[in-house]
Formats: structure tokens, C-alpha cells, sequence
């Protein structure tokens, strides 16, 4: 409505007794309905950013408490991720195929899929879960999926550490370009902020998403190559391209490129620049489109 | 009790909220497919049609009303929360609603909870952190702080709530049916937090279906029924007007 909505002071705002008196018919009336501008929207983001890291790590915690073994959950659940990967696809039914170290081959990928499907599941219920907060306190409501990547990510971070740990005992040697883990990681967090906005947002007004959710995650998991070389299973240059379309398989592609020295085509990295320039502006636009009417 | 100036904090004019419920289908299967496509199964309610209302500097309103006449939506409209149909609300700052309850956590200690909400409430925690103390003390839950929220009982939940949502206090608070929680020695505390709002020249909005409570903390009361303001004025009038209308009904105006 105007300008005077963006400096709207918050319900937090201390009374001063002293001064209230006598100015207070020259104090504006703004209109409290009105959406704040993007601006504005951002820098309370901004000012409240402790709430998007601390509420999620004290889920963390939370998680673990009454379990025997405690917060070393964080650790050993990964650990037996792998494992029972590698007793399926690596022993069993051996997609080792082209790999020298199938092992370490598979943890990366195992780990990364692993948080981003953790994020998208997390962020799909983000909105419906908190709808009791939604619906008693204003806050920008972006802190909720942002507050569930940036969980997951936490809870990601013994992953990595397993997941190098394994990288290390399968004989592999860090190198300068495992610094360029980091920029990877980077990437995927942009990219996990994207896909985690688009989706609260679906999941908030579309229920059903939850119910399709698996099915499409586990088809995007075999899309991913998580299990296996694309490199050695598809022969066919176009479908190979095909692959670089899907983010997860580019982010999945340049870590092991970083860490186990394996091959990255060009278009990959494209893909990987363009998706996580691309969708987190897109989720923000879309987020916001629609979060005014959460709750309601 | 400090006498209502006459500066206006909020105004709501002409505030219609309406909103959508999904129902619950009660016909079969058949039924919803023989007229050719799927029906809309949800309906509008009309929850607040048309109320203009100004809150001034040190008052303290009652809102009453049967349950289901908006009360809560209308809080929840003025928080910003709900969104309106059509209608304006413009105030000095954004009203805010007390309570925290919906972000704790029963298996965290209160005072993980603390910092949890006072997060939600928009604290830095360096803010919380100075203010831990205070916020103990004020719950008088020193000796269970460290123990996880669901070992409390409902009364020391909800002290450990309003200890935390009245941390600093808001120029225009709201309150839903909350002040009639803990013991004697806490309501007092409480009704003194209060009391400090409109000390300040701010404004509280009290729903309640305590009259006497009503009576004896608002200096003005609102009638909200079937989301029409029915009556505004002396809360004495305003509650008896109110008490009248079950005695002549024998049920309420709305449903």
C-alpha cells in the first residue's frame, strides 16, 4: 500500500512509557495486511536467521534422546546406509561395472542423494506440519524451509565425514581437488534451498504430494546414478546428455569428480551451474507467491 | 487502573475474513461422480462480515462471543495472519498474538524451549541468552528448567508460555482465552504483565468466556456474534446483554 508497511515496526517493538504520551496522535496507523516488499521481506529473514539454525539442531538433538546409543546416531545411521548399499548392489547384484572403487564410488553418491532426498521429504511437510506456528505467529515463512534444509544439512555433515572416512580406507588419497568438495557442496546447498522452496510450497496447498513423493524420489535415485557408472551402463552419447538434466546427477558426478578423480562431461557441469543459479530465485518467486495463503 | 486515552493504536474498518474448509464427504463414492465431475468439497465460512472497530491508547477490550462467532480469526486477521476479503486494518505496529506454544518442544528441557520460542518470536538469541534468567523466574519453574518439557504439568506448560511470549511486551497484545492459567500466585503475575502493556499507553484485545473476567480486567467489551459486532461499549452492559442473549435463546445466537 505505501512505503510505511516496509519500516513496520514488530510486535517486539519496547514500550517506553515516557514518550507515548502526547506524540502518539501524530503516530501513523499502516496497514498491518499488506505484504512486505522483497526487501523488506529479506532483511527479516535476515534478522531472524538464528531461528532457521538453531530450531533444527535442536531437533537433531531431540531426535536421538532416548535411543541407547544417542547422538552417535548421527553417524552410525549413514554408515549402515552404505553398507546395506553395498551388500545389495556391490555384492549381490553388482553393479560394480566400470568402478575401480565401487565402495568409494557409492558412498558419494549415497550420502548426496541421501540429503537431498531428506530435504525434499523434510520441506514437503515443512508447511503442514507448522501449521499451529503458521497460524500463531508472523514470521517470513521461508524460515521453514530453510530451517529444514539447513537441518538436514547438519545432519549431513557426520555423512561426509563417514563418507571420506570410507574414502580413505578404499585406498583413495586426498589431493588439491578435494578442495573443490566445497564449492560442490556449496552448489548443492543453493540447489537443495531451491528445490526444498518449490516444494513446501506444492506441499502446502497439495496434499498428495506427500503420498507421490517416494515414488518419485526413487525413480529420480536410478536417474541419478547413484548405484551405478552411467558412464559404463549407458552407451548412448544423447542419453548420457539426457543425464545432465538431472541436477542430482551433476551434483553426484562433479563430487566424485572431486574426490575419486572419475570422468565429468562439459554439459554436466552446465547443468550444475544452471540449476543452482536458476532455482533458488524460482522457489523464492513461487514460495512467495503462495505463502500468504498458509494456514488459511 | 490507568483511564483509556483517546489516541487510536488500531483500526479495523469494514473487515470481512472469510475462508475456505475442506469437508468432509459424507455422501458415497456414486454420489460424487454422477453428476458427471468431481465436486468441490469445500465450503466458504464467512467467519467475520463487517466489523469496524478502534482500539485506543491504555484500553484493555473484551471480546466475547459463542464459540464459532470469529473471535479467533478476527485476532488472527489482526496479527496479519489470516488474510482479509475485503476490509482494512492499519495500526501503529503489528498486533501480536501470546503465545508460543505451537513451536515447543515436550522433549527438550524448558530451557532449550525458552530459546526455541523466544527464537520464533523473533529474539536474537544473544537476547534470550540475557534475558534467560528473568524468563525462569518469571515462570517460577527454577527447579524443573532443565527437565524435558513433557514432564511438566499443563499449568507449568502454559507459565513457561506466557513467561516466554510476554519476554518483551508487544504494543498491542492479544490474548485468546489465555490469562486463567497456573496458580493464584501466577495469575497475579501475569495480570501484572499486563497491566505494564497499558501502562504504556499500549492497547490488549482479551477474548474470554470468563465474564468476570471481563468485567473485572477490560475497561470496554465487544460482542462478536456470528462475525457481526453485535454491541460494543461497558463491559458490565456488554456482558449482561451478552448472558441475556442464552437466557432467551436457551442456545446460543450462533453456531
Amino acid at each position: 500500500m505505501d512505503d510505511a508497511t516496509n519500516s513496520l515496526p514488530g510486535p517486539e517493538r519496547p514500550v517506553s512509557a515516557a514518550n507515548r504520551i502526547g506524540v502518539s496522535d501524530a503516530r501513523r496507523l499502516v496497514d498491518l495486511t499488506a505484504a512486505p516488499s522483497v526487501g523488506a521481506y529479506l532483511r527479516d529473514v535476515w534478522r531472524r536467521r538464528e531461528f532457521a539454525v538453531v530450531v533444527p539442531a535442536q531437533d537433531l538433538r531431540a531426535q536421538n534422546m532416548d535411543t541407547a546409543l544417542g547422538q552417535l546416531w548421527h553417524l552410525v545411521n549413514p554408515a549402515l546406509l552404505v553398507g546395506v548399499y553395498f551388500l545389495v548392489f556391490g555384492v549381490l547384484l553388482d553393479t560394480r561395472r566400470g568402478v575401480d572403487n565401487f565402495l568409494g564410488f557409492l558412498v558419494v553418491g549415497v550420502v548426496l542423494f541421501h540429503l537431498f532426498q531428506r530435504v525434499v521429504q523434510d520441506a514437503a511437510v515443512c508447511i503442514t506440519r507448522n501449521l499451529g506456528l503458521i497460524r500463531s505467529i508472523q514470521f517470513p515463512r521461508i524460515l521453514l524451509p530453510l530451517a529444514a534444509v539447513n537441518g538436514q544439512t547438519l545432519a549431513f555433515l557426520p555423512a561426509l565425514g563417514v563418507a571420506l572416512l570410507t574414502l580413505l580406507a578404499t585406498g583413495e588419497r586426498p589431493t588439491l581437488r578435494w578442495l573443490l568438495l566445497a564449492a560442490v557442496l556449496v552448489a548443492m546447498y543453493l540447489f537443495n534451498l531451491g528445490a526444498a522452496l518449490v516444494v513446501a510450497r506444492v506441499g502446502a496447498s497439495v496434499r498428495d504430494l506427500q503420498r507421490l513423493l517416494p515414488h518419485l524420489l526413487r525413480l529420480l535415485f536410478y536417474a541419478s546414478g547413484v548405484i551405478f557408472s552411467v558412464e559404463a551402463f549407458v552407451t548412448s552419447e544423447a542419453w548420457r546428455r539426457a543425464f545432465a538434466i538431472n541436477p542430482v546427477y551433476d551434483l553426484i558426478t562433479c563430487a566424485r569428480w572431486c574426490l575419486l578423480g572419475t570422468g565429468v562431461e562439459r554439459s554436466v557441469v552446465i547443468g550444475l551451474v544452471v540449476w543452482c543459479a536458476v532455482l533458488p530465485a524460482a522457489g523464492l518467486l513461487v514460495f512467495r507467491r503462495g505463502e500468504r495463503r498458509f494456514g488459511s | 487502573m490507568t483511564a483509556p486515552g483517546t489516541a487510536v493504536t488500531v483500526r479495523l474498518t469494514d473487515v470481512h475474513v472469510h475462508y475456505r474448509v475442506y469437508e468432509d464427504p459424507s455422501a458415497g463414492f456414486k454420489q460424487n461422480f454422477s453428476q458427471g465431475r468431481v465436486r468441490r468439497r469445500f465450503s466458504v465460512i464467512k467467519a467475520v462480515r463487517g466489523v469496524t472497530l478502534d482500539l485506543h491508547e491504555s484500553e484493555t477490550l473484551g471480546l466475547v462471543g459463542a464459540n464459532g462467532s470469529g473471535k479467533t480469526t478476527l485476532l488472527s486477521a489482526m496479527t496479519g495472519l489470516q488474510p482479509l476479503k475485503s476490509g482494512t486494518i492499519r495500526g501503529r505496529s503489528r498486533p501480536a498474538l501470546l503465545g508460543v506454544s505451537p513451536v515447543l518442544r515436550g522433549a527438550l528441557s524448558g530451557r532449550r524451549n525458552i530459546l526455541i520460542g523466544g527464537l520464533a518470536l523473533g529474539f536474537t538469541r544473544a537476547e534470550i541468552e540475557s534475558r534467560m534468567d528473568e524468563i525462569i523466574d518469571f515462570a517460577g519453574l527454577r527447579d524443573a528448567i532443565d527437565r524435558p518439557m513433557r514432564t511438566y504439568s499443563s499449568g507449568m506448560r502454559a507459565r513457561l508460555n506466557f513467561a516466554i511470549a510476554t519476554a518483551r511486551i508487544p504494543e498491542i497484545l492479544l490474548i485468546d482465552e489465555a490469562l486463567a492459567v497456573g496458580d493464584e500466585g501466577f495469575r497475579t503475575r501475569s495480570a501484572k504483565r499486563i497491566d505494564e502493556v497499558r501502562a504504556a499507553a499500549g492497547s490488549v484485545v482479551l477474548v474470554s468466556h470468563n465474564m468476570a473476567e471481563i468485567e473485572r480486567s477490560c475497561n470496554r467489551a465487544a460482542w462478536l456474534d456470528d462475525g457481526v459486532l453485535r454491541l460494543v461499549g461497558d463491559p458490565d452492559e456488554v456482558v449482561s446483554a451478552y448472558l441475556a442473549s442464552y437466557s432467551s435463546n436457551g442456545q446460543s445466537g450462533s453456531g
